[in-house]
């Protein structure tokens, strides 16, 4: 028999409401914003449900949490230009601090950090590091192949390290 | 291999997406290259700092409420197919495209590896399969391996840190012989299981919770760790930390 299929997307997406809005709140660095992307992006889930064809659910719900991000922060002016390989890319020998220095950051200054980082970047790093997604997974949400996952990984790295040993350093 | 080449590789490295003859090769590198090795402890070092401030959060329940009250009036089906189908071209690019180097295919060996080693830990924690060889002396347990193993891993004691060890043992984990170290905490019991980089399966989560027990996973410039016990995380991550500052006080 076929099941409600409202009760058959509850079950194949709610279980990653968490890991959706998880993504949100660091792309969007605030609360309120977080859970109106979030909301849209699961009513457009629910929407495109009849085109879902089973895998990876929170790949899926992600992707569409992601893209809603950042159909929002162009909405709101956010990230008017293009997120540009070439411009970001290059790599910024400034200050490289000792792996003593990134890990005696505190809250604040790991938070501020993230938040500096271009979105691009940023979602690179929330989604392997906060959510522990692979290449594999972050190529499939991104829409971006596993080799531009590698060198964003790596530019928003760099990029992390710079801004927090500058922040640890001041202390 | 040029340190040129290595940014991406020494993260790669970390996050277990090498294959097994890339690592050995990335592990080579690092073992003789001072600011590569540097460069792979910075990586490891900005985890711990994500790890400790930058949370995966908890959906408020006033959110989950909401969607799940406005669901049965939003409907399905749509004239634009966007999300999936433009996710499945993406894919399918990726599967042409696929990177410059061969990334091996993480996340089902991964998980499949952490069943393994929580098996290994549970397995252990029945009477008389904890240790082959009893002692918190780091200079009995050591030798102890040669001869058993094809490798012998670094050992140390972090009674000073409250982290005594207790013993060692051989386990078989991802189709090969490995080291176990085992760790006191109060009166939890930590599995160490070691095996030099690029010599095993590299791939694997950083971490992970199941059935109760806590998990850390990482790829250092000598050896590959899984850090496995029911000790609750904040305190699993610090002895991580005391075991990746040793093995990279350790001379090659």
């Amino acid at each position: 028999m076929e099941r409600d299929p409202i009760e058959r997307f509850e079950a194949v997406a709610l279980p990653h409401l968490d890991a959706a809005y998880t993504l949100a709140r660091y792309l969007m660095r605030d609360d309120a914003a977080a859970q109106d992307v979030v909301q849209e992006a699961f009513l457009r889930a629910l929407k495109y449900f009849d085109r879902y064809r089973g895998g990876d659910a929170r790949a899926w719900v992600l992707a569409i949490v992601r893209n809603t991000s950042h159909t929002w922060r162009k909405r709101q002016g956010g990230q008017a230009v293009e997120f540009d390989e070439h411009v970001h890319s290059g790599s910024v020998e400034e200050h490289t601090p000792e792996a003593a220095l990134l890990r005696a950051a505190d809250r604040a200054m790991v938070r501020q950090a993230l938040d500096q980082l271009p979105l691009e970047l940023r979602e690179a790093v929330v989604l392997r590091e906060i959510q522990g997604l692979s290449y594999k997974e972050i190529a499939a949400v991104a829409g971006i192949p596993i080799g531009t996952v590698m060198s964003r990984l790596s530019r928003a790295r760099a990029r992390l390290e710079q801004l927090l040993g500058a922040l640890a350093g001041r202390e | 291999m040029r340190c040129a080449d290595m940014e991406q590789r020494i993260g790669a490295l970390a996050d277990g997406e090498l294959v097994e003859a890339e690592a050995r090769d990335v592990a080579e590198h690092l073992r003789t290259c001072p600011t590569c090795r540097a460069a792979h402890e910075r990586v490891l070092a900005l985890r711990t700092a994500l790890e400790q401030h930058a949370p995966p959060l908890a959906a408020p329940d006033r959110l989950r409420a909401t969607i799940r009250a406005r669901l049965p009036t939003a409907g399905i089906g749509s004239r634009r197919p966007v999300a999936w189908r433009w996710l499945a071209a993406a894919a399918a690019l990726v599967a042409v495209i696929g990177g410059t180097w061969q990334v091996a295919s993480t996340a089902s060996a991964g998980r499949a590896l952490a069943d393994q080693v929580l098996a290994s830990h549970v397995r252990s924690l029945m009477p008389g399969h904890l240790t082959d060889v009893v002692s918190t002396d780091q200079h009995t347990v050591k030798p102890w391996f040669n001869g058993r193993l094809d490798y012998s891993p670094a050992v140390s004691d972090f009674a000073g840190a409250g982290f005594p060890l207790i013993g060692g043992r051989l386990d078989y984990v991802g189709g090969r012989p490995v080291a176990a170290l085992v760790y006191g905490r109060r009166q939890h019991m930590i599995d160490v299981l070691v095996w030099p980089t690029g010599s095993g399966p590299g791939a694997g989560p950083a971490s992970l919770t199941r059935q109760g027990y806590h998990m850390l996973h990482w790829v250092g410039p000598q050896y590959t760790w899984w850090v496995v016990s029911d000790l609750a995380t904040p305190e699993l991550r610090q002895f991580a930390e005391l075991l990746q500052r040793a093995e990279a006080a350790t001379p090659p």
